[in-house]
């Protein structure tokens, strides 16, 4: 598979005239995102994962490294017709009807007519916006309704590479689960979404590979299921003869200690031995307390990760 | 055509601004105020309903050009529409060039509606409307169209409040050619070569302005055809160069 985003070095600095301060944005960013994979690009608020999006599409200019986009270097002209972004937040002519604020993007790619008003239709719908407001100006929509008309403003041109920054959040629970549906759901046809977001269990759930940039930095890159690899579950058990089997049991989870006497404490890397563990138990005459499977989330790695970076 | 998108969407927008409909309303009272005074001084009559009515198309079509054009490139990026337009296949020069058009266009269509109304006004009063009047109204959408393309390049790096003073402050200056001629014969040297170079680089809005000899019909060009010729050609390029450096500055410009 080819590289949809190949990114070298890509390094943003802006710097504070007023207090002479050097503010590096992006720093020395080398990453790569393959054709049709949904790619979540995550960070804290001032991470630079915006920064990072509008050098790519060329609205602001790097100051050092490059980048080429569906095997063209960044800023050419002609890849963007292949390209989609949703801004941040939606910005729109106010007084312009969602159709019409469509219709004027398709001019843009110069769709002709009839084809035009047929793409224009075919995005509204896709977005699962309400047919009664697309002759509404975008001024009366709600926060949900201007955001599927950004995500429909992004399919326009049936793009191969989509940016989407954040696209999901501040929704109420229906439409961001609507609208997360229609991002997974361009997978299926074969798009690459590059999604910035900071909404870890959508991540988790629509995409494929993360990175994680924090103060501009690249602090790490891979699989979700690598990444948050590392499950573990605990058993613990009451029992007055426990004391006899604790040699058995050390022998499939080393970490397993009793304490106060009778109970059984046995942290297992994962989920496998956790019926073995139950059996000697179970022979000892012991109670079981509970097991409960420890999963990590990609939040955990998140967390962990960010930490240990400001720790460091 | 991506810039006639966008000059179709501009026009849409300006539109809906009720600065310019303002002027346009002023503009148009101040023309049909002309018979009301000419009825006050019935010897001049004529004089007045003239030049009434082509000052107040140069004084309304230049307020309605300027507040229209420093808001239409700074408008776009302070709203921040102006990224999903450019992450299309859209070239930096045809944005400039759609927004000069959509412009211009906002502005050709006030004009061309206080000239029609200014003409129909002496066709009333006079009886016939002379092709001088028509050539008065034509240079004067020559003359906004190159006020539009100043006002546009300067909205490529100044505020709208900045660029109005500047806009509104070379036009008076454009418009003294006759004060500024008489610099670049100065005896004191500063004064000679800043006169010079304001003279002649700043764009000459004074020679769209034959309303006197439209008006005091003694007072004769002795080439008129030449000269308007000449003048539209003086207007076209240097439009284009202002755009052109306007497309240079924006290419540079971090959205
Ligand atoms: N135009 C700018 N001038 C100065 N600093 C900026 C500018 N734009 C962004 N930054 C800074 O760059 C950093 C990254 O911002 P951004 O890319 O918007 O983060 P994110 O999208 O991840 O929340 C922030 O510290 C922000 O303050
Ligand atoms: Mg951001």
């Amino acid at each position: 598979m080819a590289a949809a985003i190949s990114i070298q070095g890509l390094t943003k600095k802006y710097v504070d005239v007023w207090q002479k301060q050097e503010v590096v944005a992006v720093n020395n960013l080398n990453l790569e995102v393959q054709e049709g994979e949904i790619f979540g690009f995550l960070g804290r608020n001032g991470a630079g994962k915006t920064t990072t999006i509008k050098m790519l599409l060329g609205l602001i200019f790097p100051t050092d490294g490059d980048a080429t986009l569906l095997g063209k270097p960044m800023g050419d002209n002609e890849v963007k017709r292949e390209l989609a972004y949703l801004p941040e937040e939606t910005y729109f002519y106010d007084s312009m009807t969602g159709w019409d604020i469509l219709d004027y993007y398709a001019r843009l790619f110069k769709i002709p007519e009839p084809e035009r008003s047929r793409r224009v239709q075919i995005c509204l719908e896709k977005v699962r916006l309400q047919p009664d407001a697309w002759r509404r100006s975008i001024r009366g929509y709600s926060k949900g309704m201007r955001q599927r008309t950004g995500i429909a403003q992004a399919l326009i041109n049936d793009p191969k590479l989509l940016f989407l920054d954040e696209p999901t959040s501040g929704l109420d629970p229906i439409a961001h689960a609507e609208l997360r549906d229609i991002v997974a759901s361009l997978k299926d046809e074969g798009k690459t979404v590059f999604l910035s977001s900071h909404q870890l269990a959508d991540v988790e759930l629509i995409c494929s590979r993360v990175a994680i940039i924090h103060r501009g930095k690249l602090l790490t890159e891979g699989k979700i299921s690598d990444l948050v690899a590392g499950d573990y579950a605990e058993v613990v058990a009451q029992g007055k003869e426990l004391n006899s089997v604790i040699g058995q049991l050390k022998e499939f989870a080393p970490g397993s200690e009793i304490t106060g006497g009778d109970t059984l404490r046995v942290t297992l890397p994962d989920d496998e031995k956790i019926n073995a563990v139950i059996d000697v138990v179970r022979g000892a005459k012991a109670k079981i307390i509970s097991v409960v499977p420890h999963k990590r989330t990609l939040e955990d790695v998140f967390v962990e990760t960010v930490r240990k970076e400001d720790g460091s | 055509m991506v810039p006639l998108a966008i000059a179709r969407q501009t026009v849409r927008e300006a539109l809906r601004r009720r600065v310019m409909w303002i002027f346009l309303i002023c503009g148009v009272f101040l023309i049909a105020l002309g018979p009301v005074f000419g009825f006050l001084s019935p010897k001049d009559s004529q004089t007045v309903l003239r030049s009434l009515g082509l000052a107040a198309i140069l004084l309304a079509g230049l307020f309605i050009t300027i507040v229209t054009c420093i808001y239409l490139i700074p408008v776009e990026i302070e709203r921040r529409t102006i990224y999903t337009i450019l992450s299309k296949p859209v070239q930096r020069f045809e944005f400039v060039l759609g927004k000069f058009l959509g412009g211009f266009a906002v502005v050709f269509i006030n004009i061309a509606a206080m000239g029609i109304v200014f003409l129909l006004m002496i066709r009333f009063q006079e009886g016939k409307v002379p092709a001088d009047m028509y050539k008065g109204v034509f240079l004067t959408f020559f003359q906004m169209m190159l006020l539009a393309a100043l006002t546009i390049f300067f909205s490529t790096f100044a505020t709208p409040v900045l660029n109005f003073f500047m806009s509104f402050g070379i036009f008076i200056v454009g418009n003294l050619s006759s004060v500024t001629e008489s610099l670049t014969t100065s005896r004191v040297k500063a004064t000679q070569v800043a006169g010079t170079l304001i003279h002649y680089l700043l764009p000459n809005f004074g020679n769209f302005n034959i309303q006197n000899t439209l008006i005091h019909p003694t007072q004769e060009i002795t080439n008129p055809d030449v000269f308007i010729r000449q003048n539209i050609l003086y207007a076209l390029i240097y439009s284009a160069v202002l755009l052109i450096l306007a497309v240079i500055i924006f290419d540079r410009r971090e959205v």
